[in-house]
């Protein structure tokens, strides 16, 4: 009883405080300084159409190299939860069925038509991260999701967790070097000015965002579909 | 006026995501209304930076050169959301890896079985 | 007047999502709540993607394969869902009439 009050308690408050929020809010007619100044200065500074892929990866980088950090401890701390150690599943581990049971039909019959459309579709979403809406992170979240829906076709299939591993440490020490090349030989730290601006528009261009886009998506999509794999039975 | 609706639905989506997270005492349903609040939040942080009658801040057909600082949209909250959406679907993995160690070892669900480190 | 003819028919769509929800929260057990979370959202995809053809007739094409997308995809999941939801012993609501897997429960593991 007292936890039910003090719950409707808090609820009630955060209310009131988001409905004072609401309540003062107007519609912006024009965007704010800073945000004109970076839909100015990205087409013509970086030459990418997509503003916010130039700002996440040149003029906020060092978020996105922090951001790329956090998903690193969440997928150790599911590997520590959920590793592989006989002593820790102790009574679990006798309790499984020797080999995993096939999935059903409509499941596997499915993923084969899936699979190939989910992976290039990610891929696409990955190196279109400069032209239109895309991005390493969003592309990297597809891929995770082809993995899974191949992991859950065939049970039988084990990730390959020593391939995964190294592929990611290797895209996030080139992420790090680009952003030294960047420091060396450009702006600054994470700057992509390195490579040559390119056609507005173009495929090649934007400087070094694809390459930037597609380690950042390789780094995703590993760190994911390790995280999916250690859910399995 | 399409920005105070989709502010309100984020609010509201907070406000319930919270009261499901004190109330229920089934941790997979406490793990949802985690997921609740994060996606309120989401929404409310894009609906901050609309522009009355803009468009995304991409330069295509759709919204030439010129006109882009008058038209776009603010892409600096969009910005946030797009990574942390992704931050969210791992912190919800880490979340459910708890779950399934809690009820390894104790064979329940309810939090109410978990209160040995409570004062 | 196409623009009346799509908005309606999106209204019809979001009502459709309405029930889905609706029927999540009241369904009796798992598997009655996973039919009417499935079908019912898929319904209302579909017609959400319809009402906006009404709109923006040149987006005609890329609406057709989100469309044929939509309906490889939910039925897939939501079959995955079940399936697992009975392999490992979730119990029938008591109004359930048919188990149509009945012999694969009782044969336990190694049959699909």
């Amino acid at each position: 009883m007292m936890r039910k009050i003090s719950a409707v308690l808090v609820v009630v408050f955060f209310g009131l405080v988001f409905s004072s929020l609401a309540i003062n809010y107007t519609e912006r007619q024009s965007l704010r300084p800073l945000a004109e100044s970076y839909v100015k200065l990205v087409p013509q500074d970086l030459g990418a159409p997509n503003v916010i892929t130039g700002i996440l990866l040149t003029y906020r980088g060092f978020d996105t190299l922090g951001e790329v950090a956090a998903l690193f401890m969440a997928a150790a701390a599911v590997g520590l939860l959920l590793g592989t150690s006989d002593k820790g599943r102790g009574q679990s581990a006798a309790e499984l069925p020797e080999r995993p049971k096939p999935s059903s039909e409509i499941v596997q019959s499915g993923a084969q038509i899936l699979v190939p459309l989910i992976s290039i579709f990610a891929v696409y979403i990955i190196m279109n991260g400069h032209r239109s809406a895309g991005g390493g992170f969003q592309g990297g979240a597809v891929i995770a999701s082809s993995v899974l829906l191949f992991v859950l076709a065939s049970p039988r299939y084990r990730v390959d967790l020593a391939f995964f591993s190294m592929t990611e440490s290797v895209a996030g020490v080139l992420f790090v070097l680009a952003g030294i090349a960047g420091l060396t030989f450009a702006n600054g730290f994470l700057d992509s000015r390195v490579l040559p601006l390119g056609h507005f528009g173009a495929f090649i261009s934007a400087g070094a965002i694809p390459i930037l886009s597609v380690l950042l998506g390789v780094k995703v999509g590993c760190e994911l579909s390790v995280i999916i794999d250690r859910f399995r039975a | 006026m399409t920005s105070s609706v989709v502010l309100v639905t984020g609010l509201a989506l907070i406000l319930i995501g919270m009261w499901g997270l004190l109330t229920h005492r089934n941790i997979l349903r406490i793990v949802i209304a985690f997921s609740l609040m994060g996606t309120g939040t989401h929404i409310m942080i894009v609906a901050i930076g609309y522009v009355t009658n803009g468009t995304a801040p991409i330069i295509d057909r759709a919204l030439t050169l010129s006109e882009a600082p008058a038209r776009a949209v603010d892409p600096i909250p969009s910005a946030l959301v797009v990574t942390a959406i992704v931050i969210g679907l791992a912190v919800t993995a880490v979340m459910l890896a708890y779950a399934i160690r809690l009820y390894q070892s104790k064979k329940t669900l309810s939090i109410d079985a978990f209160t040995e480190s409570k004062w | 007047m196409a623009e009346m003819i799509g908005s309606i028919i999106i209204l019809l769509g979001a009502i459709f999502h309405f029930s889905a929800g609706l029927g999540i929260f009241r369904m009796p057990d798992a598997y009655t709540r996973m039919q009417a979370g499935t079908k019912a959202s898929t319904l209302g995809n579909v017609l959400v993607l319809l009402g906006l053809a009404f709109l923006h007739p040149d987006w005609i094409l890329k609406l057709l394969l989100l469309f044929g997308f939509v309906l490889v995809t939910n039925p897939v999941s939501s079959h995955a869902l079940a399936r697992a939801a009975h392999v490992i012993g979730i119990p029938m609501a008591r109004e359930t009439g048919v188990d149509a897997l009945r012999d694969v429960r009782k044969r336990g593991r190694g049959a699909t």
